[in-house]
């Protein structure tokens, strides 16, 4: 069984002809059923509130309206028919200040090209298998900036993914205890034993 | 015996200054695509697709060499060509990003090299001086070098030399001038 993405709609936003055709021709290849494109921000903030897409890819540099106005205006303009859909936003920026600019816009996730045709399939089943939580706070609107959990965290546990990541946590330190009593019942070590008093030879 | 209440100061029992809301929307788009992936067949089909993409990158390449030139001739009509203006190093960042970007994806894998570096050495520097346009003409020249002479791939020994002597020359910029890095 696999992803059957002739149902999805996806808006490529992107200045760069030949580009926009690449990508255009990638998500055909996947087997995405409709492609829309558009030549920049304006256009694509038009297109997106006629079309209501699925997922928005967008390149970052773009006049007169870049990705990262593009992307503000879906999360909090009136007319937008979705403030969670999902943006991919492409760049040849790989600095972390320009990921944290984007990701602070309200990007789900970040393409830096040159990209290979497995780096765009994993952004998109990226959203699908793990989709972010929103987030609401004074100063920022979009996809929670958290993917990874801290498993070395030792305040307060406060949702059930926490719980499981520290049960998850537990489990792998067991199974390795469990291993390293193996490895030393098979080898007649015991515990007491030091690594210096081994004799490799 | 019984656990020792927090104080009264911990930060975990105060009250949040802030209050921030966690939604969930609904994931229609797994729904509508269901289960399994891609197989890795499609991926193959769809990365030979961009590995045969016959697009001359030379006519994109040599725009976004020109709108470098000219964010450089924008630095140098200002006295003793300096600047701190973001907006002006922007003016060369910029193209040089779209070169890194693009190169790549146009069979043109030394220009993205070249490229990248070259924004690793605007991203760093505080402000643009004359021997830092020096370094980044030096850019313009070996990147137009490469589209003229049509060296696409990663332009193999004679590619890794053009770089290592740009990079050579921004670790020389960068020694000589420490005080004009950011941290």
């Amino acid at each position: 069984m696999t992803y059957k993405f002739d149902k999805v709609r996806i808006l490529v936003v992107e200045d760069n002809t030949p580009m926009l055709e690449i990508c255009k021709s990638l998500l055909l290849a996947f087997g995405v059923g409709d492609v829309l494109s558009a030549k920049n921000g304006d256009m694509g903030f038009q297109v997106f509130c006629k079309e209501n897409p699925d997922i928005v890819i967008s390149d970052w540099m773009m006049y007169p309206m870049d990705g990262i106005s593009l992307t503000r205006r879906i999360r909090s303009d009136p007319k937008s028919p979705n403030i969670y859909a999902p943006i991919i936003l492409m760049t040849g920026f790989s600095e972390k200040k320009r990921v944290v600019q984007a990701r602070d816009s309200g990007v789900t996730e970040f393409l830096v090209k040159p990209f290979s045709a497995r780096d765009m399939y994993k952004r998109i089943a990226q959203i699908i298998e793990r989709p972010r939580q929103f987030v609401r706070s004074e100063d920022f609107f979009g996809p929670d900036r958290r993917r990874t959990i801290d498993v070395g965290y030792q305040g307060p546990f406060r949702r059930e993914s926490d719980f499981k990541a520290m049960k998850d946590q537990k489990d792998r330190m067991r199974a390795a205890s469990l291993n390293l009593d193996h490895l030393r019942k098979n080898a007649g070590l015991d515990k007491t034993d030091k690594i210096e008093d081994i004799d490799f030879n | 015996m019984p656990d020792k209440p927090p104080p009264k100061n911990d930060m975990f029992q105060m009250k949040t200054r802030r209050q921030a809301e966690f939604i969930t929307p609904p994931n229609y788009l797994k729904t509508k695509v269901g289960y399994g992936g891609l197989t890795d067949e499609i991926l193959n089909k769809a990365q030979a697709l961009l590995e045969n993409n016959t697009v001359d990158f030379r006519p994109l390449g040599e725009m976004y060499l020109d709108s470098l030139l000219r964010g450089v001739h924008d630095v140098k009509a200002l006295p003793n060509w300096e600047t701190r203006d973001e907006s002006l190093i922007s003016a060369i960042l910029f193209p040089a990003m779209q070169l890194k970007a693009n190169g790549g994806m146009f069979h043109y894998q030394l220009v993205t090299m070249i490229a990248d570096y070259l924004i690793k050495f605007l991203e760093v520097i505080e402000m643009i001086d004359k021997d830092a346009i020096e370094i980044i003409m030096a850019f313009h020249t070996t990147i137009r070098a490469i589209l003229l002479g049509q060296i696409k791939g990663d332009g193999g020994a004679r590619g890794a030399d053009l770089l290592k002597a740009l990079t050579d020359a921004c670790h020389r910029y960068l020694e000589k001038y420490p005080e004009k890095k950011t941290s």
